[in-house]
């Protein structure tokens, strides 16, 4: 009876405690992000992990489409509205500096709580403006060239001969694989400037410099890779697809024998689990001859920021920084639960970084994969990428026109295109005011070069 | 008579050919959902068998019945209003007529050629001050007097028989009796025409509730969907679930007032 007693006083105790604790800390941290199979699920394998180490508080997670978060947090922060906004939101890396610098003080300042030299260098650069930097650095998009070890091998090829290749190379092994399996290299979206970007950053550049102006006239690496770009067209080793379910639709079902594409595509390819062991990962093409051209680039990946006017700063912070820049477990259950590779380098300590995958041929995909994140040159984004993107994309056509027609010259021929030239030049470019007549003029400058000046 | 057979055949080919067009997205949506996404990305034209799957990852990642809930509130009280709103407005418009009714009207219809976008900040501003911001009133009030439904219940007035309405005020009818008795059972097609677009443009509201709402427990229908095509690689069997359960209200509406949605349009009054 004693007992009893005793064990009822005791819950009450606790009961009471616990109660207690909950008033002292009945903190919620609310978190904005697209993707709830991607992002989202991160968050609630961080929030778990975080109940660990600080149970009173809970996480919010808030999920939209990624166009819509960008407008609401738009037309909040243009409101000067702070009141509803979240504590934490996912910002795309093409994006971020456009909300930095737009917003000045609308987002908090890291420095002090992170020790950014454990991130990866590229993915600091992107979220700093002047000495501070504003993200905890999340998702990688460190490109990879996924292949298809069964077909590659019908055509003579090993995975060591896709180590590091140059794109020449890249067309050659494409040329010899439709020959001998009668199915293309690789799938290309012709209206997506994705590949040029992966392109440019891989040789350390980007549509602006590092102080943020428009960097297209006169930049050798944008000419480079604008031809390769061509190079790439002209060599036909692709199948044409539009829009971005018939692009990876193509490699998915089979069609294709490789792609181009970042770490996040894993989830994409384990889509088909009837390609189970008949996958390799490589780094990314380089581009031939180049100065500081390497196999390493980026597409994609964004960062979570905390918004200065939160009145849970203090413990959003904590959360960032005890899970997302401390927690090695939390990056390995990510990893594995949704193939998501984070940039915090500490994290690849852990079992399942080190773990070879057998969808990809018993490959240690993870272990290459946050190597090759070290290596990724960082550029800047800048304001504009966006803007900058729609005008390369109303490019496209032109090129593959000049490209296809190409096909069919011998390659001692000159090669004088004079109508895509002309398309080029007069071709009218929807970016902000100040850099359209800068686009205009080294869009047809570079054209001109490329084909014996019309 | 060969001629005609031949014209026939014409006819019903041109009009196989549009309804297949018509159909073919509610077919594509339907086996969507009983795939994989994997299946939906190739684009495999028959069905599988992820149905359970998909539903399953669908009501694992919302709370549906809440969504689904909010959505029926969101839809069915702004229509209500909107129409008891809109249709007064309509029928004070034609029938009690001022010099100013026409100008007042044309400003109005001016007012219409503003896009959604530039009033958007003004508007958050306005409702985040009334402290209405993460509230359905927040997202209903804006939207209640439309013009669009306030013009179209005054063209249809406009064959409203003013003889009715005469002969009800020599009856001893008091203006309110005239509108609740007289004109609102006359013009029950215009009402059930009206139903259909005002339900259909607030269950498929997405721009607004997206501004205005801010937490999981309040969202609607359209903001879940959008959501989750978002992704490096979105569960496309999932999305086409989700897609059925969102426009199956639309469809039920539209089927139970197709008739009177119809007259609404031809504009009958019997």
């Amino acid at each position: 009876m004693r007992s009893i007693a005793k064990r009822w006083l005791g819950l009450a105790v606790a009961g009471v405690s616990l109660l207690s604790v909950n008033v002292a800390l009945a903190t919620e941290i609310t978190v904005w992000c697209w993707s709830p199979e991607f992002n989202g699920a991160a968050v609630k394998a961080a929030a778990e992990a975080y109940a660990k180490v600080n149970p009173g508080v809970t996480i919010n997670v808030v999920d939209f489409d990624k166009g819509a978060l960008e407008q609401k947090l738009q037309t909040q922060l243009a409101a000067g509205i702070t009141d509803d906004l979240p504590d934490i939101v996912l910002i795309e890396d093409y994006g971020a500096q456009k909300y930095l610098q737009s917003f000045p003080d609308a987002f908090e300042p890291l420095n002090a709580s992170l020790d950014y030299s454990q991130f990866a260098n590229y993915k600091v650069e992107l979220a700093s403006v002047g000495d501070k930097t504003y993200s905890l650095p999340f998702d990688s998009g460190a490109t990879v060239l996924y292949y298809r070890t069964d077909l590659l091998e019908q055509a003579g090829f090993t995975p060591a001969d896709l180590d590091s290749i140059t794109w020449d190379r890249y067309y050659e092994i494409g040329k010899k694989v439709e020959e001998v399996t009668g199915k293309k290299m690789t799938s290309h979206d012709v209206a997506d400037p994705g590949l040029l970007r992966m392109m440019l950053q891989s040789a350390g550049s980007w549509y602006f410099g590092p102080d943020g102006q428009p960097n297209i006239v006169g930049n050798p690496v944008f000419k480079a890779a604008l031809t390769e770009l061509q190079k790439f067209l002209q060599s036909g080793i692709y199948k044409p697809t539009s829009g971005w379910n018939d692009y990876t639709g193509a490699f998915i079902g089979g069609d294709v024998a490789s792609v181009n594409s970042a770490v996040w595509m894993v989830g994409g390819i384990k889509g088909n689990p009837e390609l189970s062991g008949k996958w390799g990962a490589a780094q990314l093409p380089r581009i031939d001859g180049l100065e500081g051209a390497t196999n390493y680039s980026n597409w994609g990946g964004s960062s979570w920021y905390v918004l200065a006017s939160s009145a849970e700063k203090a413990e959003a912070i904590d959360f960032l920084s005890k899970v997302w820049a401390g927690d090695v477990e939390f990056y390995q259950k990510i990893l594995v639960g949704q193939g998501a590779v984070g940039s915090w380098l500490p994290a690849r300590a852990g079992a399942a970084y080190s773990s070879s995958d057998e969808f990809f041929s018993g490959q240690p995909v993870w272990a290459n994969f946050s190597k090759w994140i070290e290596q990724i040159p960082g550029v800047n984004y800048g304001l504009f990428t966006n803007e900058a993107d729609d005008a390369v994309r109303a490019q496209l056509p032109a090129l593959l026109e000049v490209a296809i027609s190409m096909r069919s010259l011998p390659p001692s021929m000159p090669r004088c295109v004079s109508r895509p030239c002309n398309a080029l030049g007069g071709a009218r470019l929807s970016l902000p005011r100040p850099m359209t007549r800068n686009r205009r003029q080294s869009m047809a400058t570079d054209y001109a070069a490329m084909h014996c000046v019309c | 008579m060969n001629n005609r057979l031949f014209g026939r055949a014409f006819t019903y080919a041109g009009l196989s050919l549009i309804a297949f067009i018509s159909v073919f997205p509610f077919y594509w949506m339907i086996v969507g959902a009983t795939n994989t996404s994997a299946d939906v990305t190739i684009g495999k034209l028959t069905f599988g068998s992820a149905l359970g799957d998909n539903i399953q990852h669908f009501f694992s990642l919302f709370d549906v019945p809440r969504v689904l809930l909010n959505t029926t509130f969101v839809a069915v009280v702004g229509t209500a209003l909107t129409l008891v709103v809109c249709s007064m407005a309509g029928y004070a418009f034609e029938i009690y007529r001022t010099k100013f009714s026409d100008r007042l009207f044309a400003l109005f219809l001016v007012m219409l050629s503003i896009p959604f976008s530039a009033l958007m900040i003004p508007l958050f501003i306005m409702i985040s001050r009334a402290g209405l911001i993460n509230t359905f009133a927040g997202v209903l009030l804006p939207g209640i007097a439309s013009i669009f439904i306030i013009f179209y219940f005054r063209q249809a007035t406009k064959a409203f028989p003013h003889e009715l309405r005469d002969a009800a005020r020599i009856d001893g009818l008091k203006e309110w009796q005239i509108f609740l008795y007289i004109y609102l059972p006359v013009m029950r097609s215009t009402y059930a025409a009206a139903t259909i677009i005002v339900f259909m443009s607030s269950w498929n509201n997405y721009l607004w509730p997206l501004i205005v709402l801010q937490s999981n427990d309040n969202k609607v229908i359209t903001l879940i969907v959008s959501s989750m095509r978002s992704g490096y690689n979105p569960q496309q069997g999932s999305i086409m679930v989700a897609t059925i359960i969102a426009t199956l209200p639309t469809l039920v509406i539209f089927f139970l007032l197709q008739r009177r949605f119809v007259e609404g349009l031809v504009g009958s009054v019997k």
